[in-house]
């Protein structure tokens, strides 16, 4: 196949046949070369671009001229005349940056005349490191971007992304991506538990990304309308390009080896158990207490003892006694070493009226837990023909498709529940033989052996699988197909004036399904899902572009449908499967469950935007939109709003040589906002069927029939300046955002028959500021610097709730009948983690103590502040050494908090080294406490109202009182700093190249997530990577899988 | 001929984004905007079992012992959700009480509305022994009341009695259908309503024996059960989308979690109690009946102890909610406090008779038990005798018997793990600190001094 491309690129080129052959190198006017600079045979469409050494190659005639091309540089024409090598120097243009944006609607503007944020991160920065994850690459690469994505063993799991902060008190604020004008649903299919199937944004090829534009505030992301109010992200693709006939191929291969690491830190003294004293069988030999899925057993000090292998008699070990020992590597020891190989091609090619991009992708992933994979596959066409001077049809079409086999994660499912309950004395590599040749299951928590045979007769485990149960017969797969695209068509009338027409669609099959098998603690089970979605939207524009003297004008007018239709129908088993091995809803012992489900939404939308510049100097845009929601009542369903935004480019007024480019923005907007369908009416859900007697209830959740739109206000305000040539640029952004009378599914008391209402209700205000500096400190022929970085901070307030409601609940979870919760309360920052505190001396602050000098604790109504970071930004360095370029991406958060559970429960269960501390006695905290043992505590006797300081036993305190109830102990700040992606690439120089038949080759060493450089929160629990499931605030872990990183080589090839 | 075709297609699309959409696109096609007045009360039935159904109300009576995680699961000291009912059962029964759309094809509409008002009583009953005061007159009314005050529980029992008075007055001739518990006999219903009414009226003996009694009275007359036929229990199905809560946990969660308390065995096991092995297993190690002593931390394990038994926790293992049996030892201690005429110790073996009946399916073993050692009604201590017996029925309903217990101090053998005594009520939710935040703090404030303690004394709880 690869031959046939070679043969038939070589072929094309063969056929190209001119007169003569010029060649050069282009620089600037240090020495650097200058790759990609284009070159056109003027009055032609005849041209050709450097490559990376500045060097061309073109043909022309002597009385032809060439025209150089560069961003930032000062175009030059040059006669061919009898010269067949022509150098060209190139100098720096501080009056043309006129760099081109791709805005919303896909329509290209000058940046200079926005008066608005926007930022764009280059295709290349999303290659770096083979992400599976677009979003992920965002990452600190934008200011006001915040990502918190999740584990990478969850092989393209869950990336969230907020854009200048929370600005919806529901928290549903995600931004609509847009690919080549084409909005794509981001959905995400996973809950917080179980497999992390990851957004649907992961569908994107990172290698067909050419620059990805960030429309942050509502200003900008106006004209998307309701589904643009919390920010765009607008992805172009890379497109082949018309001019002089012209293909080239790239091929572009990678390979990794990820490893799982950051384990919370974990004790070697004691193994499973609650008591430092063996059970004993009939006979008399100890035996670890297999029915405790805790650490608080006998001393791991090597005494030989029955270990639950040796109750299965099918096992080599059955009723030997086997030293007690500590496996110190247990958890380690479940990961293996995951591997990716990504195979890409890419052929692009144009002539005078066509352009045509064909990509293709294969990556292979299997994951570091355990029988757990991903093949990706995607293939993307771009084209675009000039049918007449005036029509051009174009289309983009992307194909994806997915196949996964995922770990479960979260709280207590898959294998992650092994740093929250387990036994230290636990041999992975014995559980790793799970399956008896018998095909029976070897599990680590079984019943006790009965007192009076000493022998197991009920092999079924009590609480947990074997990990490796989990990982090979409790499966969890997933697969997905996809298509997205457009098809348009643009007519120019005149010159002006062009009219184009687009239908563009998102669709996809999700297919879900999950097993439980026989033999392990849950009744076994299959489920099974197809969930559909298809999304037109019919897009209609006129755009006229004119300009007389010093006026420019731009103006758009359009129009746009909205069609959605989701459905699906997922059943599940109920009551147990009929036959082992047959996984089937026709296995189903009792009526299986089943739901069927359907959705249909339509939003028409009519918009318009003008802009108006003077002298490229000073530039007034105005917007307006009207959307027409069938969510939204019958007779309140339509509404307008509008933008206006204005700049002036002050360089143009002021002559100061460091100065390249100085301009100030600011801009107003207003968006809408809907709601989901079917919420304004009234209706009742369908219960479970009793021997015949059918049942319906009243949904827990009220519709509201007098729904209204809600409406965000935003102002922004921003400065540009760019110094000494655009070598060092700033670009600076304040912001105040007001989301009111927002749709919010408000939490009431459920004593009033409804757990939540839909309500308009309530404020939420942002304000913050973006910083984001560009530099060039160091240019010259072997070595270049160049960074970006990106802070900004924000500040929200909730103004206002509903009438007599002044919090909110947004989520809540409990454990052990504790309660916690993200709340928000009125006059305070969005979502505060609530639950229970120490219970302190007013006075002093110190803790209360009870009469047995256990901490007291509060209810679980204590509000412990809010969980969203103060600051989050990220810092990327490239440096050029000769031949080599090395790629550095820092993100950085500051500020946040979160809970973990997975902390709490490695305490509880005794697990956590904190458990085996050394008091200050010398004394181990587990010892006796007439020995010196114990947990030192101080504080204030809640009785006497005495100072008491004592010693407590290790157990009670740890597993009865902190590890259960006291929350403020596990709430840990958010704060990091990480090296997320690192790439050393190497380029072949020219005379290697010469002898070899590619225009260019790259090699690259690769590194994901190497180093967490620094983190407040203890070892072993990332606050980078706590984010799962569809919600979009994370504000608590709980069964995080570890940490991956990944380490691999790149290789790229042209010709 | 291009423009004319463009502009066409433009004027099209800006006419139809101004018309409207489909009459249908924003009506739910997944559920139903209809429900029958019988489909809701069935589905509030489907809620019963779960009134008696949970560990925690058997460790108030000290029925079950823990033999895993003791330290855990004791006494709900935080706090324990009411929402659930509310927003389950009583919205649906509300439902039918407020509809203006019902029809007769089910049966006679007006015994529809008394039917939910029966079953919406005995849910708010069972809520405010449980809690105390508790949000009643204002409640279940949806978007015109987000924070109802607290009734207290003075005034819901009142308005209980009025209710049920009501609901039984307004039955007429004519059976429903689509009844999951009575299969719409409506005379059944009938003596239900009247049964709670006494029950409910025996429950203010000690804080208003005046009113007790003329309930009481007023609700014999009224008719009440006349034998197990007409018990209110919720049959459990050998299907896994009906079946008996014990069953999920024990057999599907293989949870062994579950043996009966010392205290229960010793009542049990001495007079050869038939109804213990129903009650409970043998204990594997011993095959004997061995009871764990509640709350013991130290000597956990599940082969030493008799576990809760085969026939409770089958699949399809029936939950029994108000019996015939609790009237008759209701009926024994009215005679006893002179309520009522008739002879005490004749209601009392009645009592111990439908017990027997109800959990063993015979009455063969009745006159043997009625000889063993200090079975035989005795006068002296014939309140306690009643309580304790009531105690031994009321098996597995253990908030029922937590709540008898509360009243009559009966049995008195409860004990105290770590000095932690039998609670007086459940804590109210905690989340109702941030959603009806006033009417909260207002009802703790008025019944225990601001604080919202598993130890607070109930109004009836003297």
């Amino acid at each position: 196949m690869k031959r046939l491309l070679l043969t038939m690129s070589l072929l094309l080129c063969c056929t190209m046949v001119f007169s003569q052959t010029i060649t050069g190198t282009v620089t600037d006017s240090q020495g650097t070369p200058l790759p990609g600079v284009s070159i056109v045979v003027d009055q032609t469409a005849k041209g050709t671009s450097t490559d990376f050494d500045g060097n061309y190659t073109i043909n022309a005639t002597s009385s032809q001229v060439l025209v150089f091309t560069y961003v930032g540089m000062k175009t030059l024409k040059k006669s061919v005349g009898s010269d067949s090598v022509i150098d060209v120097v190139l100098t720096e243009d501080a009056q043309s940056l006129d760099e081109v944006v791709v805005t919303a609607l896909g329509i290209s503007r000058d940046k200079k005349s926005l008066g608005y944020a926007t930022q764009e991160v280059d295709g290349e920065d999303f290659n770096l490191t083979n992400e599976q994850n677009v979003l992920g690459s965002l990452s600190g690469r934008v200011a006001g971007v915040q990502v918190t994505g999740a584990s990478g063993a969850s092989m393209g799991g869950t990336q969230k992304i907020k854009i200048r902060g929370v600005n919806s008190i529901s928290g549903g604020d995600q931004p609509l991506i847009v690919i080549d004008g084409t909005p794509i649903s981001n959905a995400n299919f996973s809950g917080s538990d179980q497999a992390d199937y990851g957004n649907l944004a992961q569908d994107i090829n990172p290698n067909d990304i050419a620059e990805v534009n960030v429309l942050k505030g509502p200003a900008a992301s106006a004209l998307y309308g309701i589904r643009g109010q919390f920010g765009v992200i607008m992805i172009t693709t890379k497109k082949g390009k018309k001019g002089p006939r012209k293909v080239d191929v790239q091929l572009s291969s990678s390979f990794s080896m990820e490893s799982a690491y950051n384990f919370i830190p974990l004790q070697n003294m004691y193994g499973g158990g609650s008591s430092q004293t063996f059970r004993t069988l009939p006979n008399g030999d100890p035996y670890v207490d297999m029915s405790v899925d805790e650490s608080w057993g006998p001393k791991m000090d090597g005494t030989p003892v029955r270990q639950v292998f040796s109750f299965y008699p099918q096992d080599p070990q059955y009723g030997q006694l086997t030293p007690f020992v500590a496996h110190p590597n247990n958890v380690e020891d479940y990961y293996k070493t995951g591997t990716t190989f990504n195979n890409s091609i890419t052929i692009t090619g144009g002539n005078e009226n066509t352009s045509i991009r064909l990509s293709a992708n294969d990556t292979r992933v299997e994951g570091v837990v355990p029988n757990t994979s991903l093949n990706r596959n995607n293939v993307g066409l771009s084209a675009s023909l000039n049918l007449t001077d005036n029509l051009v049809v174009s289309s983009n079409i992307n194909y994806a498709g997915n196949e996964g086999q995922r770990p479960s994660q979260g709280s207590e499912y898959g294998g992650a529940y092994m740093v929250q309950w387990f036994q230290r004395n636990l041999d992975m590599n014995r559980l790793r033989d799970y399956k008896y040749n018998d095909g029976t299951f070897l599990h680590w928590n079984l019943g006790r052996p009965d007192s009076s045979t000493g022998e197991i007769s009920d092999f079924e485990p009590l609480y947990w699988n074997n990990p490796y149960f989990e990982a090979y017969e409790n499966l969890s797969n997933d697969s997905r197909d996809r298509f997205f695209g457009d098809i348009g068509m643009s007519y120019k009338i005149i010159p002006e004036l062009e009219v184009s027409g687009f239908i563009r669609t998102d669709m996809y099959t999700q297919n879900i399904e999950q097993r439980q098998a026989f033999g392990g603690t849950r009744l076994p089970s299959y489920s099974v899902g197809k969930y559909q979605n298809k999304e037109f939207n019919y897009e209609l524009l006129a755009q006229y572009k004119n300009t007389w003297d010093k006026f420019s004008l731009d103006a758009t007018v359009g129009g746009n449908i909205y069609d959605r239709d989701y459905s699906y129908l997922s059943q599940s088993t109920v009551g147990g499967l009929s036959s082992p091995g047959f996984y089937n809803i026709a296995a189903s012992i009792d009526r299986p469950d089943t739901k069927s489900y359907k959705l249909r939404k339509k939003i028409r939308s009519f918009y318009s935007l003008v802009s108006l510049g003077y002298d490229g100097t000073y530039f007034i845009d105005a917007s307006i939109r009207n959307d027409n929601s069938s969510a939204l009542p019958k007779d309140n369903n339509s509404y307008w709003y509008p933008s206006v935004s204005g700049s002036v480019v002050f360089s143009e007024l002021i002559d100061w040589t460091p100065l390249s480019f100085g301009k100030i923005r600011a801009s107003y907007a207003q968006a809408g906002s809907d709601l989901s369908p079917y919420q304004t009416s009234l209706n009742y859900g369908v219960g479970t069927v009793y021997n015949g007697t059918n049942t319906l209830y009243v949904p827990d959740e009220l519709n509201n029939p007098n729904i209204e739109p809600s409406f965000s206000n935003s102002f922004e305000a921003g400065l540009e300046l760019n110094f000494f040539s655009n070598r060092l640029g700033f670009d600076f952004t304040y912001y105040q955002q007001k989301n009111k009378n927002q749709i919010l599914n408000l939490d009431v008391s459920g004593t009033s028959g409804y757990s939540s209402s839909i309500i308009n209700a309530g404020l939420i205000e942002n304000d913050g500021f973006e910083l984001s500096i560009n530099a060039t400190p160091i240019r010259s022929e072997d070595f270049s610097w160049d960074f970006t970085f990106n802070i900004n901070k924000n500040n929200s307030e909730v103004v206002e709730l509903a009438p007599g409601i002044d919090v909110y609940t947004y989520d809540s979870t409990t454990y052990s009948s504790v309660s916690s919760y993200l709340n928000s309360y009125e006059g305070e920052p969005f979502g505060s983690l609530v639950g229970q505190a120490y219970e302190r001396d007013e006075a002093t602050g110190e803790i209360l103590l009870d009469d047995n000098n256990m901490p007291l604790y509060t209810d679980a109504t204590h509000n412990f502040g809010t969980v969203l970071p103060d600051f989050n930004g990220g810092f990327q360095n490239t440096f050029r050494i000769g031949q080599f370029t090395v790629t550095g991406m820092i993100d950085f958060q500051g500020g946040g908090q979160f809970f973990s559970r997975s902390k709490m429960l490695a305490v509880r269960t005794g697990q956590d080294a904190l458990t085996v501390a050394t008091n200050d006695n010398g004394m181990n905290v587990r010892d006796p406490l007439d020995q010196g043992g114990g947990v030192k505590v101080t504080g204030i006797s809640a009785s006497t109202g005495e100072d008491v300081t004592a010693y407590v036993d290790a157990r009670s305190y740890y597993r009865n009182t902190l590890g259960r109830r006291i929350y403020e102990e596990w709430l840990y700040d958010a704060s990091y700093v990480k090296l997320r992606e690192l790439r050393v690439q190497y380029n072949l120089g020219k005379n290697i190249m010469d002898k070899l038949p590619f225009e260019t080759m790259s090699f690259a060493l690769i590194a994901r997530n190497p180093i967490m450089i620094w983190q407040e929160a203890p070892k072993g629990i990332n606050p980078s990577e706590i984010s799962t499931g569809a919600q979009s605030i994370s504000w608590y872990e709980s069964g995080q899988l570890p940490s991956v990183r990944s380490y691999g080589i790149n290789l790229n090839v042209t010709f | 001929m291009k423009n004319i075709y463009i502009n066409t297609l433009l004027i099209a699309l800006f006419i139809t984004s101004c018309s409207n959409f489909d009459e249908d696109i924003n009506t739910n096609p997944n559920v139903p905007s209809q429900a029958s007045g019988m489909q809701l009360i069935a589905q509030a039935e489907l809620s019963l079992p779960g009134l008696s159904s949970s560990p925690q109300g058997e460790f108030m009576s000290q029925y079950l012992a823990e033999t895993q995680y003791v330290g855990t699961s004791l006494y709900p000291q935080q706090s324990t959700s009411f929402y659930g009912w509310y927003q389950g059962p009583l919205a649906d029964l509300q439902a039918v009480i407020t509809s203006d759309n019902l029809t007769g094809t089910e049966g006679p509409i007006e015994n529809q509305i008394a039917v939910a008002k029966i079953l919406k009583a005995y849910y708010f009953w069972n809520l405010t022994d449980r809690w105390g005061d508790i949000p009643y007159s204002e409640a279940l009314k949806g978007q015109e009341d987000f924070t109802p005050i607290y009734d207290s529980q003075e005034s819901i029992y009142k308005d209980l009695f009025a209710e049920l008075k009501e609901a039984s007055n307004m039955i007429v001739t004519g059976n429903l259908s689509n009844d999951i518990i009575y299969d719409g006999d409506i005379s059944k219903w009938k003596k239900f309503s009247n049964t709670v009414r006494m029950l409910m009226a025996l429950r203010l003996s000690e804080v208003d024996p005046a009113t007790a009694q003329a309930e009481f009275v007023s609700a014999i007359d009224d008719g009440v059960f006349t034998s197990n036929d007409d018990n209110l229990f919720f049959q459990h199905l050998a299907d896994a989308n009906n079946q008996n809560y014990w069953y999920g946990q024990i057999v599907n969660q293989n949870r062994e979690w579950w043996a009966l308390t010392e205290g229960l065995v010793d009542q049990m096991k001495p007079v050869n109690d038939p109804r213990l092995p129903i009650y409970g297993n043998p204990a594997r190690d011993s095959g004997e009946y061995v009871g764990m002593l509640y709350g013991d931390e130290v000597n956990l394990g599940t082969q030493e102890y008799s576990l809760l038994g085969d026939a409770i926790y089958a699949q399809d293992a029936p939950v029994y909610l108000v019996t015939y049996a609790q009237v008759l030892f209701a009926m024994a201690e009215a005679s006893q406090r002179g309520w009522i005429a008739g002879d005490t110790a004749s209601f009392y073996e009645s009592a111990i008779e439908s017990s027997i009946l109800q959990w063993t399916g015979n009455t063969d073993t009745v006159a043997d038990f009625m000889m063993e050692p200090g079975i035989a009604f005795n006068d002296a201590i014939g309140i306690e005798q009643i309580a304790t017996q009531r105690w031994v029925h009321l098996f597995m309903f253990g908030y029922e018997a937590w709540a008898e217990w509360r009243r009559t101090g009966f049995p008195n053998m409860m004990v105290s793990p770590n000095g932690a005594a039998v609670p007086a009520r459940l804590s109210y939710p905690d989340n109702e600190a941030f959603n009806n935040e006033v009417n909260y703090n207002e009802a703790l404030d008025r019944q225990f001094g601001g604080e919202d303690s598993i130890y607070g004394q109930l109004w009836w709880d003297e």
